[in-house]
């Protein structure tokens, strides 16, 4: 860091030397559309959320502020409750199993055993490039109650989507079959990145495949699995379209018992409650804000253990 | 002697038989994973050179009466979805044009100039990265209702256009660019501007490139803002309408066979993008891995 800004400052002087009005105002011209879209489309926006969020405002006529009344009002909804017990059980159902499944297939292809690499690398990584959506469509249509792939042929008619117990399921298994290419990926490139030396070391001391798995890599790539657990997290706690397709009809939203946070936020904005949107989007970015915390603490405290 | 030899034979033909055997095992699971893979993908493929009617009969197996009728229906149902596929390619070429720019130039600006508050504005930056974007939803509908933008193009465009993700890629990516190569420029009387589009911009290119992937596949996959900001059928992108198509004789019925079609529609632009710049592709994944 501190040789990086030395670097940079070095290069700005030589930079500097012939410095005129237009030398001044160059990085603010550069910098300068990237912010005013960013206030005008992102911050402004979010602050105007916020402020909502205090205010009982239709969309029309006055808005009347209210102080906390609309978070009080969403703490109460059974419905918003659900959402966040049902976000929580997709993150845990889902991502363990996931990230379980991709590194164990990172840790085989790369191996020395699989010859093929550059085949299966893009294969698994392939249902990535399914946009959310159409998976949403092609795992409604597998798991359909009438005319389901699955249901015909088990040749029974089990309600997978219909009984929520089920459909939470079926969310998951989609989330896991369009999920692990991503971690695949990624643990893929943490697994090449760990020393060759220490590999290598681990081969002459005579420890077999195994014991390198479990004494080399795992225990050093044990950061990484917790940040992906967290990022996942994070995502997951934001999911919307992939519930919602699966369980609603024709572009409908879910039944409740399947529901994701965010449609409690969609509700009220349908139904023109501005402030209680707000809040659900805030209360959303709380949860987000505690788990990034405690994921901050843990990785923290390991880092003073080592 | 022959004792040791046949011994040590022995042990070298169990090593051999231990290495098929494990290669055998690692090859079925890793065979086995590719094809769990692509089995709802190839299905999806099959699936759209079905009939909707024959998808109700047989919606698993091989097709009975191969047809063109469900692509043909592209251009039929809900008013002629080939028009939400335009919108949604439109969309997301436009997005990643200026997302790409703005990125680029105030990472450049980030990257080799000091100004007033420049540390400040991009620690800012860095730091929304933590707000989960949908908060910003319903105050940016009031916005755009006030504007009369809802139900416009620029609904589905405008929101996209600062991901701070790709500035903090690119303004990386520039921090390593040495600075000796912009004096030269600057003292054969290169500009500012000039800089950044002759020196910075081609330098630049892998990781434009890897952030052009990051930024098309997430405007492409956008569902939640475009289903509540645009209402018009001919303005909505194909994701917003994939979900809603319903044979239009019977209603309520989803016309599988054309979702299907629609479906793979809407991954072939992906596709094509992923076969031609496999690498780029994937390494962009890796390199995105930092957001949030």
């Amino acid at each position: 860091m501190g040789i990086e800004a030395a670097r940079t400052s070095a290069g700005i002087k030589r930079m500097k030397r012939r410095k005129s009005w237009a030398d001044s105002l160059a990085p603010y011209l550069f910098v300068a559309p990237f912010l005013l879209a960013f206030v005008v489309f992102f911050l402004g926006p979010a602050v105007y959320s916020l402020v909502l969020s205090f205010f009982r405002y239709r969309g029309y006529g006055t808005a009347k502020w209210i102080g906390l009344w609309n978070y009080q009002a969403i703490l109460q909804y059974k419905v918003f409750w659900q959402g966040v017990s049902n976000v929580f059980f997709y993150w845990v159902a889902h991502t363990i199993p996931m990230m379980i499944i991709a590194f164990m297939l990172a840790v085989l292809i790369s191996s020395k055993v699989v010859k093929h690499k550059s085949v299966f690398k893009p294969i698994i990584y392939m249902p990535q490039i399914v946009a959310g959506v159409a998976s949403a469509l092609l795992f409604k249509n597998f798991f359909g109650t009438r005319y389901g792939i699955l249901n015909s042929v088990l040749g029974l008619a089990i309600p997978w989507l219909e009984n929520m117990s089920l459909a939470r399921w079926a969310v998951v298994i989609m989330l896991i079959w369009r999920g692990t290419g991503y971690w695949f990926v990624i643990y893929l490139a943490g697994l090449t990145s760990i020393g060759v030396e220490v590999v290598d070391a681990a081969i002459v001391d005579g420890a077999n495949a195994w014991q390198r798995l479990t004494r080399i890599t795992i225990p050093l790539m044990r950061n990484s699995f917790m940040f992906a657990f967290v990022i996942d997290g994070i995502v997951t706690l934001r999911l919307y379209a992939e519930p919602n397709i699966l369980g609603g009809n024709a572009g409908d939203v879910c039944p409740a018992g399947m529901a994701p946070v965010l449609n409690t936020m969609m509700i009220n904005l349908r139904s023109g409650r501005f402030g209680q949107a707000s809040a659900v989007g805030w209360l959303l970015f709380l949860m987000i804000a505690a788990v990034s915390y405690v994921q901050y603490r843990l990785l923290r405290g390991r880092k003073q253990e080592a | 002697m022959t004792h040791l030899s046949r011994s040590s034979s022995r042990s070298s033909r169990s090593y051999v038989a231990h290495r098929r055997t494990a290669q055998f095992l690692v090859y079925s699971v890793v065979i086995a994973a590719s094809l769990l893979a692509l089995y709802p993908m190839g299905l999806m493929a099959l699936n759209s050179f079905k009939s909707d009617n024959e998808m109700v009969i047989n919606p698993g197996g091989w097709p009975i009466n191969w047809t063109l009728k469900s692509y043909g229906n592209i251009f039929k149902y809900h008013g002629g979805m080939w028009v939400n596929f335009l919108v949604s390619v439109g969309v997301s070429l436009s997005s990643t044009l200026i997302a790409v720019l703005f990125c680029a130039m105030a990472g450049f600006a980030f990257s080799k100039y000091r100004f007033k508050g420049s540390g400040a504005i991009f620690a800012m930056l860095l730091a929304t990265m933590m707000v989960p974007r949908e908060i910003t939803i319903p105050g940016r509908y009031l916005l755009f209702a006030k504007l009369m933008w809802l139900d416009k193009l620029q609904a589905l465009i405008l929101p996209t256009i600062t991901p701070v993700i790709g500035l903090f890629l690119i303004r990386q990516y520039m921090d390593a660019i040495p600075d000796a190569l912009l004096e030269a420029a600057r003292i054969d009387g290169a500009g500012h501007f000039q800089v950044f589009w002759r020196i910075m911009v081609p330098t630049s290119a892998p990781v434009l490139g890897a952030f052009s992937i990051l930024q098309f596949m997430g405007v492409w996959n956008q569902y939640l803002w475009p289903a509540i900001a645009v209402r018009s059928r001919n303005l909505q992108p194909l994701m917003v309408v994939l979900p809603m198509i319903v044979d239009p004789e019977i209603g309520f019925i989803p016309a599988w066979g054309t979702i299907m079609a629609g479906c793979t529609l809407s991954v072939i632009p992906i596709l094509i993008v992923f076969v031609a710049f496999q690498d780029t592709f994937l390494s962009s994944v890796v390199i995105g891995a930092v957001k949030e």
